[in-house]
C-alpha cells in the first residue's frame, strides 16, 4: 500500500513535474498511465527512493520515503525507464549483482537467479553477453531481476516501451509470473487493461482519474467518438483527425452523415486530456 | 558512524565487471595499456635506455590513470544510458559499495598491464619486497582519488557527450603533464606544487623515491593520503545517489 501526501516535484529548471498529488494506491497491481512527461517517471522515482521531493511525502506499506530510506530499500525493486542491461555481462551475472547488492549470499543468489530465469524463459541465454540478446530478451531479463529480488513492491516504469508485439506479450506473461504488489507505468492502453486491476491516469503532473477500467471512463458513459477528416466547429483536433463524443442513440445519424463512429477505449481519455497522442 | 560495507556485492562487481569482462572486451584492455607501452618505447628509445626506470615505474601509475580516465565514461555511461546506478540505488548498498565495487572492477581490468609490467621490471631487477608493497600501496592510493574524481564527474554530466570533452582535459592533468616517466626534480619547485593538486604527482614523486632514482619527498606522501580521502569524501558527495 502507498499513500501520497501532497507529493511536489519541482526540477531544476523550474518545471513542475507533480502538483501536489494526493493519492492511495491499494491495489495488487496498478498502472500509471499518462502521456510522455505526464510525470509518471518523476512519481516512481520518488516513491522508490531515487528521487528527493520538493514537498509533501509518501507511505509506502506504512514507511515514510523522507525518513525510512534504508527500509524502504530493502523491500522495494525498481526497473527504471530505459534501463538497459551492461553489454559484457550475462544474463546471470546481472542477477547475481543485483541480489548480492539485496543482501543475498552467493548460494542463495545463484539458487533464485535460476528459478527467475527459468520463470521467463532466459535459463539457456543465461550465459550469453547481453549484447548478443533481443530487444524483448533484454527487458525480460529485468523483469527476471525482480522477480528474483523476492520484493514485496515492484515498480517497472514503462517495462514494454519500443518492444515489438510479440515480444510485448513475452514480457507480460513474466510480468504476470511476479507475485509482489507492481505499480507499472505505461502508455499502452492494453497494457495497463491486462497487467493491473486499478489505473491511474496522469496528466501534466496530476492524477486525473484513478479506479479500474470502467471507472475511469465513467465520463463516457453510454457515448461513442465520431471522427471526421474535415475541420468541425468546437470538435478536439487529434493529429489529423477532427473528434467529438455524442450519446449512442445519435450515432446512427452520424454514421447516415458519413462520419466514423468507435467504441471508447481507454485511449479517449489521452484524447479528451492531453492535446496530441504520441505514437 | 559505524561503516558496513556489503563486501559480496563489491566482490561481485570486481569479478563479473572487472574480471569476467577481460576476456569479453579485450579491445579496451589493449587500449588501456597503450600509451604506457607507447612511452615505455619511446622513452627507452630516447633517452637511449637512461630513463628506462622512469618508463617502467611511470607505468605502473600510467595504468592507473588511463584506467581512472576510462571510469569517467564508464561511470557516466552506466549512470545516463544504462540507468545502472539508479537500479543499483533501491538496493541494500549505499554509494561507498558503488564506488568500492566499480573501484575493484576497474583494478582488476586493468590486471593484464600490471602484470606485464610486473614482468618487466623483475626483469630489469627493480623489485624489492618492501619496494613492490610501497608501488601497490601508492597504485591504490590513485585508484581510490582518480577514480573519485571520475566519479564527480560522472555525477555532474547531464549528457555522455559532454564526458568525453572533460576526459580529454582530464588526461592531459591526470597522465600526461605530471611527473609521471620523467624525474620529478626536473620541474621547479613551485610548478611541482601546483601539480600536484593531481595525486598523479605525488604518487609518481613516492614511487621515483621509493625506487631510489629521485629523493624521497615525505610531504607529498601526505599529500597524497590527503588527496586520496579528500577525493573520495568529494567523489562520495558528487555521485548523485539520491538526487534532489
Ligand atoms: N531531471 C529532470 N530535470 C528537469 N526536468 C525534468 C527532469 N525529469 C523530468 N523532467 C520534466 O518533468 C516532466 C515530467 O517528466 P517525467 O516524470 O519523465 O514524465 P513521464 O515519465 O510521464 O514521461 C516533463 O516535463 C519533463 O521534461
Ligand atoms: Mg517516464
Amino acid at each position: 500500500m502507498i499513500e501520497i501526501f501532497g507529493l511536489n516535484k519541482i526540477y531544476e529548471n523550474r518545471v513542475e513535474a507533480l502538483k501536489k498529488i494526493t493519492a492511495r494506491i491499494s491495489k495488487k497491481r496498478t498502472a500509471i498511465i499518462g502521456r510522455n512527461g505526464a510525470g509518471k517517471t518523476t512519481l516512481i522515482r520518488i516513491l522508490s527512493t531515487q528521487l528527493m521531493p520538493t514537498s509533501g511525502y509518501a507511505l509506502i506499506n506504512g514507511l515514510n520515503i523522507l525518513k525510512d530510506e534504508d527500509e524502504i530499500r530493502k523491500k522495494v525493486s525498481c526497473i527504471p525507464q530505459e534501463a538497459r542491461p551492461v553489454g559484457l555481462l550475462t544474463p546471470y551475472e546481472h542477477i547475481l549483482i543485483y541480489l548480492t547488492a539485496r543482501g543475498y549470499s552467493f548460494k542463495n543468489a545463484s539458487e533464485e537467479a535460476r528459478k527467475a530465469l527459468k520463470q521467463v524463459n532466459l535459463w539457456e541465454n543465461r550465459n550469453t553477453p547481453a549484447d548478443e540478446l533481443s530487444g524483448g530478451m533484454k527487458r525480460k531479463l529485468f523483469v527476471a531481476m525482480a522477480l528474483a529480488s523476492n520484493a514485496e513492491l515492484v515498480f517497472l516504469d514503462e517495462p514494454t516501451t519500443g518492444l515489438d508485439p510479440l515480444s510485448r506479450l513475452e514480457v507480460w506473461t513474466a510480468i504476470k509470473g511476479l507475485s509482489s504488489e507492481l505499480v507499472l507505468t505505461t502508455h499502452y492502453m492494453e497494457e495497463a487493461q491486462s497487467l493491473a486491476e486499478e489505473l491511474i491516469f496522469m496528466e501534466s503532473g496530476t492524477i486525473i482519474k484513478q479506479g479500474t477500467a470502467e471507472e475511469v471512463l465513467s465520463e463516457f458513459g453510454g457515448k461513442v467518438r465520431i471522427e471526421s477528416r474535415k475541420p468541425e466547429e468546437g470538435w478536439k483536433r487529434v493529429g489529423g483527425l477532427y473528434i467529438n463524443y455524442v450519446d449512442a442513440d445519435s450515432a446512427q445519424e452520424y454514421i447516415k452523415l458519413g462520419y466514423d463512429v468507435k467504441q471508447i477505449t481507454l485511449e479517449d481519455l489521452f484524447f479528451k486530456y492531453g492535446v496530441e497522442i504520441e505514437s | 558512524m559505524v561503516l558496513k560495507l556489503n563486501l559480496r556485492f563489491i566482490f561481485a562487481m570486481g569479478l563479473y565487471y572487472g574480471l569476467y569482462t577481460i576476456t569479453r572486451g579485450f579491445s579496451y584492455v589493449i587500449a588501456s595499456m597503450s600509451l604506457p607501452l607507447t612511452m615505455l618505447f619511446l622513452i627507452g628509445i630516447i633517452s637511449r635506455g637512461y630513463l628506462l626506470k622512469y618508463a617502467v615505474i611511470g607505468g605502473f601509475i600510467s595504468l592507473i590513470s588511463t584506467n581512472a580516465l576510462s571510469s569517467a565514461g564508464d561511470a557516466s555511461f552506466l549512470r545516463l544510458e544504462l540507468k545502472f546506478q539508479d537500479l543499483m540505488v533501491t538496493t541494500r548498498i549505499t554509494r561507498i559499495d558503488y564506488m568500492l565495487g566499480l573501484m575493484l572492477s576497474y583494478l582488476f581490468f586493468s590486471l593484464p598491464g600490471i602484470i606485464i609490467y610486473a614482468i618487466i621490471g623483475v626483469v630489469l631487477n627493480l623489485f624489492t619486497a618492501f619496494r613492490a608493497l610501497a608501488l601497490f600501496l601508492v597504485m591504490l592510493s590513485l585508484l581510490f582519488s582518480e577514480t573519485s574524481l571520475a566519479f564527480m564527474i560522472a555525477g555532474m554530466m547531464k549528457h555522455i557527450r559532454n564526458v568525453w570533452g572533460i576526459v580529454s582535459i582530464l588526461s592531459i592533468i591526470l597522465s600526461v603533464i605530471p611527473p609521471i616517466f620523467y624525474p620529478y626534480t626536473y620541474l621547479p619547485r613551485y610548478v611541482l606544487y601546483v601539480l600536484s593538486i593531481s595525486p598523479a604527482t605525488p604518487g609518481s614523486v613516492i614511487a621515483q623515491g621509493v625506487f631510489g632514482m629521485q629523493p624521497l619527498n615525505y610531504t607529498m606522501l601526505i599529500v597524497l593520503i590527503a588527496e586520496t580521502v579528500i577525493y573520495f569524501v568529494l567523489g562520495m558527495n558528487f555521485i548523485k545517489w539520491r538526487e534532489d
